[in-house]
């Protein structure tokens, strides 16, 4: 690893996206995406709401079965057994299981487990999946609740912890897996506002040291100081993806991306 | 109220009783075990499995308890199947129950949130992994209250075994009364055990719910 | 062995004359559960805790016995008490009487899932009370505890099997009957159980129909 120039492995692409496509029923919700994500890289989502960033980053683990098109996690087809016949074949869910373990997620609702303490929560899938000890994972997902500098609530279920503290178990019970890229949906949407912070620091910690992220979110203040770049989605159609003084810096020259700023701006948060 | 009466039935009405509670707690508990194996056949089966269990859940649900009984135990000789009283009683109470408990279990899995099982597909977990250690702990909070309740009903199911001569509590105080001529006290007394019963499963019932739902209460 | 479809086809008249009498006494004992169970409800919140308790008492122990004890108890005891009714009005009343207990829950549960705020907003309106409860809670409270009360009538109409105990000519008993001379009580009880079926799945689709045009209305 060491041998290799630094100039390849930043280029290099850990995620990529071509030609995907996502139909709910009669509805195209995602049509033609071709995006590559590179490592160590933070990409943003953002759009309008129904405009498709959730369900493409839902596709990226197939929570979602795109329909068209293909996911490639480090060159390896996400989801699928075989494109080459229609209809296509998904994995076996014990391969998909496989895949998935490499992909960490943290949902907008946090979804962590109310019957287990947010160690149990983060020791988990470390026992079960990594098929660690008891003491093992213990000592594991500790060490990843130190990182979100919630080492003190580890005994506490969820129902005695704030949303924030929530979020930061979801993305500890995630990181504790040594995924190789993270997904964000929307990860403060649900957080009353002064609880916003803590979650975008523990993120932003995540982002400088390395983690490849895909974040979406309304955060244009994140989006405009931690993305590396920015991918703006409308109608299910990827608009444009730069870095954020693009996006942010000048006017916009797309109407739509234009007039979805423009309420931000409004507001004084850009 | 003639006690010598009650010393010389004691006894019976006591067997009576622990033949009720016999027939209603191996009922009753093998009628949670079809009705949950029925609600995972459902969940996780073959579509046209659905289906059976569908049409299985509403003509059980639909026709009387006694006739249900009816048909096993005096139908059932016509077809090789030559029960006992007893064992007639506990086996159509497993049939009369399972549907009412599937059903129960039914709405437990539906109320767990699609998005903790996501979360627990996302980390990897295997689907058995995910019902054991994620559903299941759960779907206990929601389905207490219900699961009680049921028990409660069918405790006083159980006075309709009688009608087949299985030996329980009714019938013994039935044969009680024709032989005294007493009828309101041993009726008084048949209450009193029946309320006991529904009584004593309420209570272990609110102590099992105030158990599974610990972790959902704020420090 | 073989399935006669010969004693089914011949028995059905009968059968079918008899599941009059289970639709009586199922329908009978809904009423006088629909009335006693309104009374019921109020006397539970009235504000004197006499009538309170009393109302509380009267309920669990008319959920707590098993009506077939209920049934044989009204049989045997009310003669005693110098109430001597034919069987079916015994039967009919101990269904009513038994089923209120539980009607009384259901309008009770009904009635306080109407969240204050409509009794508060009628009070600010000046709106009296008598009106209040007849144009605004009584309506929504039907509304509300509609499907739990065609379940309670599908219950009756199970529960009415339980009058064959004390010998009326309802299906259960005249199934009895025939299985008696024909022995051939697979066939017998099949039939009666899909009669069953049938008015309950009847019940249960106009259940469905007037829970449909109440929420329109």
């Amino acid at each position: 690893m060491s041998n290799e120039p630094m100039t390849t492995k930043a280029d290099d692409a850990i995620i990529t996206v071509r030609n995907l496509s996502k139909y709910f029923d009669d509805f195209e919700a995602l049509r033609d995406i071709t995006l590559d994500v590179k490592r160590s890289e933070v990409l943003c989502l953002i759009g309008p709401s129904g405009s498709g960033k959730s369900t493409l980053l839902r596709c990226l683990n197939f929570l979602e079965q795109y329909d068209g098109g293909e996911v490639h996690l480090d060159g390896e087809l996400i989801g699928w057994k075989d494109i080459s016949h229609n209809p296509r074949k998904p994995l076996s869910s014990e391969a998909l299981r496989k895949q998935r373990q490499h992909i960490g997620m943290v949902f907008q609702h946090f979804h962590l487990w109310p019957h287990m303490s947010a160690l149990d929560n983060v020791a988990e899938a470390l026992m079960s999946v990594r098929k660690l000890t008891k003491k093992e994972a213990r000592e594991k997902a500790m060490t990843a609740l130190t990182k979100v500098h919630l080492e003190d609530k580890a005994q506490n279920y969820p129902a005695n912890l704030s949303g924030g503290q929530q979020q930061r178990v979801a993305i500890a019970r995630a990181i504790a897996m040594e995924p190789r890229v993270m997904l964000f949906d929307e990860p403060t949407s649900a957080l009353d506002p002064e609880l916003v912070g803590e979650v975008l620091s523990v993120m932003k910690d995540l982002a400088a040291e390395g983690m490849t992220m895909v974040v979406v979110t309304h955060e244009m203040g994140f989006a405009a100081h931690v993305a590396d770049r920015v991918a703006f989605l409308d109608s299910g159609r990827l608009v444009t993806c730069v870095p954020p003084q693009e996006m942010f810096g000048r006017e916009p020259d797309d109407a739509r991306v234009r007039s979805f700023l423009q309420t931000y701006r409004e507001r004084n948060v850009v | 109220m003639e006690t010598e009466l009650f010393v010389r039935y004691g006894p019976a009405l006591l067997y009576g009783f622990g033949i009720t509670i016999l027939c209603w707690l191996v009922g009753s508990i093998g009628g949670v075990i079809v009705g949950f194996l029925l609600a995972c056949l459902n969940r996780w089966g073959p579509r046209f499995i659905g289906w059976v269990i569908y049409a299985y859940v509403e003509v059980i649900r639909g026709t009387p308890f006694m006739i249900q009984l009816f048909i096993l135990y005096y139908g059932g000789p016509y077809i090789g199947l030559l029960l006992t009283p007893v064992q007639a009683g506990i086996i159509s109470f497993i049939i009369y129950g399972s549907p009412y408990f599937a059903e129960i279990f039914r709405s437990g899995f539906n109320a767990i949130p699609k998005g903790q099982i996501e979360a627990a597909r996302c980390v990897g977990l295997p689907e058995s992994r995910i019902l054991w250690r994620i559903i299941l702990p759960q779907m206990l909070v929601p389905i207490t209250a219900p699961l009680t309740n049921f028990f409660i009903i069918l405790t006083k199911e159980t006075a309709i075994l009688s009608v087949v001569t299985v030996p329980e509590l009714l019938f013994q105080t039935q044969t009680m009364a024709a032989e005294t001529f007493t009828f309101v006290e041993p009726f008084l007394v048949l209450s009193l055990f029946y309320w006991l019963m529904v009584v004593v499963t309420g209570w272990i019932g609110a102590r099992v719910e105030q158990r599974v739902t610990r972790h959902l209460k704020r420090a | 062995m073989n399935f006669s479809f010969d004693t089914i086809w011949h028995n059905l008249p009968y059968l079918l004359a008899a599941a009059r009498w289970t639709v009586i006494i199922s329908v009978c004992g809904m009423a006088i559960s629909l009335v006693w169970g309104t009374v019921l409800c109020a006397t539970r919140l009235s504000a004197n805790p006499f009538w309170r308790s009393a109302a509380t008492l009267y309920i669990s122990f008319f959920r707590g016995v098993p009506l077939l004890v209920q049934l044989l108890l009204f049989y045997y005891a009310l003669p005693y008490v110098g109430l001597d009714l034919p069987a079916v009005e015994a039967a009919i009343l101990a269904t009513g009487m038994c089923s209120a207990a539980y009607t009384a829950e259901i309008l009770r549960g009904a009635l306080q899932s109407i969240p204050r705020g409509q009794t508060e907003a009628a009070y600010a309106l000046g709106i009296p009370s008598f009106s209040l409860w007849r144009r605004i809670l009584v309506p929504q409270a039907i509304r509300i505890g509609m499907p739990s009360l065609v379940n309670e009538l599908i219950l009756l109409v199970k529960v009415s099997s339980l009058a064959s105990v004390v010998g009326i000519s309802e299906l259960t008993r005249i199934a009895q009957n025939i299985t008696g001379e024909t022995y051939r009580p697979l066939e017998i009880y099949i039939t009666a159980a899909v009669i069953y079926f049938a008015i309950n799945w009847i019940l249960s689709i106009s259940g469905r129909l007037i829970e449909k045009k109440l929420q329109i209305g």
